[in-house]
């Protein structure tokens, strides 16, 4: 049915649009305006494609079944490669910090996505996250390092905790990424916690390579 | 005659008690605050790694924050960290009990409802399970406080069925009708009354009395402690009319031996040999 509220004025079918553009996080009114006015601009084949990727999207698209990736099959593209390192979980909140975190290009091993951190004012706790499918990652014994990379904020250290907690008693590593200073930002505009932890995890400057010698 | 108007954009302190996700990089940051009451608001890029706000404007964190008004979600800009509780960040326990009396502050408060005793008993609660070797009485403190400044303070005095003084005996509490009844003279048909033992009522009486250092000192036995536990949680519940979300992980963080994975997995979760 159409919004009459958002576009009480425009014909049914951009009404809809309209609507369902709205719905999405992060879009007002007006941006939901913008985009159904540039659809309506846009060509008859830009249009199949981009209303025939979304419904790829929803007909295709799984959780993989080891890690809760985004996967087109039961095994995510990560989990199906025979030259990752096995012994080695990336804990991830969700499936957007996979991307980011590969984007990185230094980590090899596999991934686990949470879907979401333990936020008790939310009512989000243990149960609503992926841990009972990352326990059983672990069972066979091959997993010698999990890295927690939950997001550097008091939900993220107390997932990140809660963790440890949780598989550190198994013998399993269980690391998290490095917090600090970010490049480009003024010691003078950072926060106690973040100063603190930049602080704890100093490290020596090395030695220039002298070539003097030769 | 000119209307009393609150400047546009004003600085100050308040304690960050929910924060969620808006659009690419902002965050939407509610703040219970001692003048303004909760104050909803936007920090704009607080996500990114650069930011100047993100880090100052974390859960749990009292700060200093400018705030620019506007009919829907404020502004919030130069941000500065008073009191970061780093010791509530480090240890899951202090984090799940912080998170359910921030919760409690923010449900108890109301936009521009001016409530400084409130703000000051959050900040004295959150110190004191920084560093306190006792936080169920700490909880307890805030919570038995918490409703007497709400105007919903627990009689412990006299039967509220009959209005007699009690005697120094065992009884029972209702929280619809907020506070003690006789044990002689439980009303028919009441079938929410809690036990209150004789000690669990001295300890009820003595928090609505002391200070946060004094209801340190106390160290009730484990049925005590459950007693209280009921008896505040029930007139609380009762109150805002509902639970609270942050119970549930509070329990479970309390009740779980550590260092047991098995004890801690989530249900239904695999055991590991």
């Amino acid at each position: 049915m159409a919004n009459s509220e958002i576009a009480p004025s425009a014909a049914p079918p951009v009404a809809r649009l309209i609507e369902a553009f709205h719905r999405l996080p992060g879009i007002g009114p007006k941006s939901a305006q913008r985009l159904t006015y540039h659809l309506i601009r846009m060509p008859q084949d830009e249009a199949e494609e981009f209303a025939a990727a979304i419904l790829g999207v929803k007909e295709r698209v799984v959780l993989c079944e080891t890690c809760a990736n985004i996967a087109e099959a039961a095994e995510c593209v990560i989990c199906g490669d025979l030259q990752r390192d096995n012994s080695r979980i990336c804990v991830v909140e969700e499936p957007l910090d996979v991307v980011a975190v590969e984007r990185a290009r230094v980590y090899s091993g596999k991934y686990h996505v949470l879907h979401g951190v333990i936020s008790p004012v939310n009512g989000i706790g243990p149960n609503d996250l992926k841990l009972r499918e990352l326990l059983e990652r672990l069972r066979d014994g091959k997993v010698k390092e999990v890295i927690v990379a939950t997001n550097p904020n008091l939900e993220g250290e107390a997932t990140a905790m809660y963790i440890q907690q949780l598989i550190g008693p198994l013998g399993v590593s269980v690391t998290r990424l490095a917090r600090g200073l970010p490049s480009g930002s003024d010691i003078e505009y950072a926060d106690d916690s973040t100063l603190a932890h930049a602080l704890e995890s100093r490290s020596e400057i090395p030695s220039p390579q002298t070539d003097a010698s030769s | 005659m000119t209307s009393k108007r609150r400047p546009v954009t004003y600085t100050t302190d308040g304690v960050v008690v929910r924060t969620s996700n808006l659009g690419e990089a902002d965050r939407i940051i509610t703040l219970v605050t001692p003048i303004h009451g909760v104050v909803r608001g936007v920090a704009k890029a607080a996500r990114k790694p650069g930011s100047k706000l993100g880090g100052h404007l974390d859960l749990l964190k009292h700060v200093s924050v400018s705030i620019r008004e506007t009919r829907t979600l404020h502004g919030l800009s130069q941000a500065a960290t008073v009191n970061g509780f780093r010791g509530l960040r480090n240890d899951l326990d202090k984090f799940s009990r912080a998170s359910y009396v921030s919760e409690m502050a923010e449900r108890f408060s109301v936009e521009n409802g001016a409530n400084q005793p409130l703000f000051r008993l959050l900040i004295a609660v959150l110190a004191s399970l920084e560093t306190t070797d006792n936080p169920e009485m700490a909880i307890h403190f805030f919570e038995m406080r918490l409703l007497q400044l709400s105007g919903f303070a627990p009689e412990l005095s006299k039967c509220v069925e009959t209005g007699v003084v009690l005697e120094p005996a065992n009884h029972l509490y209702s929280a619809d009708r907020g506070g003690l009844v006789n044990n002689e003279s439980r009303p028919v048909g009441e079938s929410a009354l809690l036990p209150a033992g004789l000690n669990t009522i001295k300890l009820l009486r003595f928090l609505s009395k002391t200070d946060i250092q004094q209801a340190g000192v106390m160290k009730p036995s484990e049925g005590e402690n459950r007693q209280l536990s009921r008896i505040l949680r029930a007139q609380i519940h009762h109150v805002l009319d509902r639970g609270l979300r942050s119970e549930a992980f509070m329990d479970e963080v309390r009740s779980r031996p550590s260092h047991n994975s098995e004890a801690i997995a989530p249900d239904n979760s695999v055991s590991i040999e």
